[in-house]
């Protein structure tokens, strides 16, 4: 057999190609975890989920005590005005949160009201789907985390959120965070965050710094597997609403009308 | 056989003469184009160094002109291999002068498509992530599959069908010999090199026409796969690939246009391509008014609160300058100057083109940003308005786009020399002999 030059292109390409594939596969194959975060602790068996007794949360006029914990836990900047605007827990009008309820028919003033809103941990949360990165994906208990370290700011799972529980960091934030937790790490501009339902406190087996604040007793925090616990007694006989059930995500975050 | 060593070039020498010599326009227009791309590079570095809050966008916005230059640079691609790879399939003869156009666009575009995501991006730095963390469940990652074939098919496909032109010019330019003597890889016209090279172009031909549509398709996904109103809709894949097609051939009637006026190429991109791609360009107007009606009509007759907030807000709200804009862009204006064969001259089809690609720039403005006020939320009057940043970012992509257009004519032949020799040549005794097997064979008339 001659061995044209063409020849010997032909066989040093598909051997190049050939040698090629192994690596290839191991690129795509590798299943690889989320690197465990110092903060994410083991809690297999759990189903974290919070309760928020509006009727409660709304004695006490204008208070701001859990939004105020969580975000000087968590180093949370506050930015002037709502363009940059990085919330964790935060309260938006009662009438607008809940609006296929029938207004017409409410207390007055009632829905003008702030009800707390935060992220709901869902079980079947669009943002891991949408992430090109794998910077946010869900714990076997429930939580869904973010990893600042790998976010390359694409913000598609702000565009797959519904709830609008997710913020960017348009610049940075460090300036802007009024006294620096050392506990918790601080965010770099270009990245998304929003609440991990306090993994680093649940590790240390205390509850979520906006649950520990209120002192109305409105946010009740646990483990839904758990038949005693307080959040299951909490959910158990009454009617509890869900933000937009109809979208399938199962939130984690119930409400007490 | 076309032994192109040993033939003349006299009679297409003009397709070579802005290769050999370069007029005063040319400086001035590179010029004008790098200082606005200069311009672009500092408003990037602007916002590298103080992160995204020096745009427009905002927690409740936060995708805006870039990602709308994204959707519509993806749909100028369609421009080009698409479109010269349908008409070589189809055989269409009168392909011959603009191909070489068409192609071009789609592998310069390309690169400002992929790179208006990563000017977006909060952390540019960690772009390679998406490689090395890659999630197959995201659309996104879909996309970069998509695309990153499509630039590799697009680009091989434009470097084949250039490799006989090459040829010529190691022969004849008599200039930058090496670099052709290196890229014409030995072509000397040879009966079965030829052979080869058709087969070659035969074969990217239809590899690149799936890709294409897959190509416009993830694109459309990327909205289609959230559960926002108005974009997680079915009807999102076909309507961008339709739109990508319309504005692909307003872009390349837009380019025929300048490159005739400037080049002195009216013997070449004669009023026939502009009239046979406006009749294109007019099928397409149709077929966009017909996606954006099915589209529209299917959220009004449902009547689902935040779907209408969403629609409201384009008809009459905020967004209504845009839509209607988009409307009179993509309709109104091109479609009376397309339906008469009076007014589909050069100017005619060059001027409804320019309209298009305004009109379809709205659209996909139009499509990202309103439903991003994100009714179901309510989070405080939604505002965006890009800020100098993104208009000069944007500036920059359009300006460095025309400067690597023009630097490649000054390069390489912008009409293919060896494809209208081969029309002369070859296809006319070939399209006679083709035109009879269309006919009855034998006298039928007894």
């Amino acid at each position: 057999m001659e061995l044209t030059r063409r020849r010997l292109f032909k066989i040093a390409g598909f051997t190049l190609l050939g040698l090629s594939v192994k690596p290839a596969l191991d690129v795509f194959s590798k299943v690889e975890l989320p690197e465990p975060s110092p903060i994410a602790g083991p809690s297999a068996v759990k189903r974290w989920a919070m309760a928020v007794d509006v009727k409660k949360c709304w004695s006490i006029e204008g208070c701001t005590d859990c939004i105020d914990a969580c975000h000087r836990v968590h180093n949370v900047p506050s930015f002037p005005g709502p363009k940059e605007e990085i919330k964790w827990i935060w309260t938006v009008p009662f009438g607008k949160a809940f609006a296929e309820h029938d207004q017409d028919l409410m207390e007055e003033g009632e829905a003008e009201k702030p009800l707390v809103l935060l992220c709901n941990h869902c079980d079947n949360p669009p943002c891991v789907r949408y992430c090109p990165t794998k910077a946010t994906w869900q714990r076997e208990d429930g939580i869904v985390m973010m990893d600042f370290h790998r976010c390359i700011g694409c913000r598609y799972c702000m565009a797959g959120c519904p709830y609008g529980s997710r913020s960017f960091n348009w610049r940075d934030p460090r300036p802007f965070i009024k006294k620096i937790n050392p506990e918790f790490p601080t965010r770099t501009k270009g990245v998304v965050e929003k609440c991990n339902f306090c993994v680093e406190r649940l590790a240390q087996g205390l509850i979520p710094a906006c649950v520990e604040a209120c002192k109305e007793k409105a946010l009740v925090f646990g483990d839904l597997k758990n038949p005693a616990s307080e959040i299951r007694k909490t959910l158990q006989d009454t009617i509890v609403y869900q933000r937009q059930p109809e979208l399938g995500t199962k939130p984690n975050v119930y409400y007490l009308l | 056989m076309l032994n192109i060593r040993h033939t003349k070039l006299e009679e297409d020498a003009i397709l070579l003469r802005p290769i050999l010599r370069t007029g005063k326009a040319f400086y001035v227009a590179v010029t004008i184009l790098s200082a606005l791309t200069l311009w672009g590079i500092y408003a990037y570095l602007t916002q590298y160094r103080t992160g995204l809050g020096v745009t427009g966008l905002s927690r409740q916005i936060f995708w805006g002109v870039y990602i709308t230059n994204f959707v519509f640079f993806i749909g100028i691609s369609h421009a080009g291999t698409l479109i010269s790879a349908v008409l070589r399939v189809t055989k269409a003869e009168w392909r011959r002068p603009i191909t070489r156009c068409a192609e071009l666009i789609t592998v310069i575009v390309l690169f400002f498509g992929v790179g208006s995501v990563l000017i977006d991006l909060g952390r540019p730095d960690r772009m390679l992530y998406v490689i090395r963390y890659a999630q197959f469940q995201s659309p996104l990652l879909w996309d970069v599959i998509s695309i990153g074939l499509y630039l590799m098919a697009s680009s091989i496909y434009l470097y084949v069908a250039l490799v006989p032109d090459i040829a010529i010019l190691r022969d004849h330019a008599g200039r930058r010999g090496w670099l052709y003597r290196i890229l014409a890889v030995g072509y000397a016209g040879t009966e079965q090199q030829h052979r080869r090279l058709e087969k070659t172009i035969a074969f990217m031909a239809v590899l690149v026409i799936p890709v294409a549509v897959s190509v416009h398709t993830v694109v459309s996904f990327v909205f289609a796969m959230t559960i926002q109103p108005m974009w997680h809709s079915a009807i999102f894949g076909p309507y961008f690939v339709a739109g990508a097609i319309f504005s692909g051939i307003a872009a390349l009637i837009l380019a025929m246009g300048l490159i005739r006026r400037f080049y002195h190429l009216e013997e070449y991109l004669k009023p026939i391509h502009f009239n046979n791609l406006g009749i294109l360009l007019l099928v397409m107007t149709l077929l966009w008014f017909y996606f954006t009606l099915a589209e529209y009509i299917t959220v009004i007759y449902g009547r689902e609160p935040v779907q209408m907030a969403i629609f409201w807000s384009k008809v009459t709200g905020t967004y209504a300058p845009y839509l209607w804009g988009m409307f009179l862009f993509c309709f109104l204006i091109p479609l009376p100057i397309l339906s008469f064969r009076k007014t589909r001259t050069v100017l005619g089809t060059s001027l409804a083109s320019t309209s298009v690609m305004i009109g379809m720039w709205l659209e996909r403005f139009v499509i990202i940003v309103p439903t991003l006020t994100r009714q179901r939320l309510v989070m405080g009057p939604p505002s965006y308005w890009p800020t100098w940043v993104e208009w000069s970012i944007m500036a920059g992509c359009f300006s460095f786009f025309i400067f690597l257009y023009l630097m490649f004519t000054k390069f390489f032949p912008i009409v293919s020399v060896w494809e209208m020799r081969e029309g002369r040549e070859k296809s006319m005794t070939e399209f006679a002999e083709r035109l009879k097997t269309y006919l009855p064979s034998k006298d039928v008339s007894h």
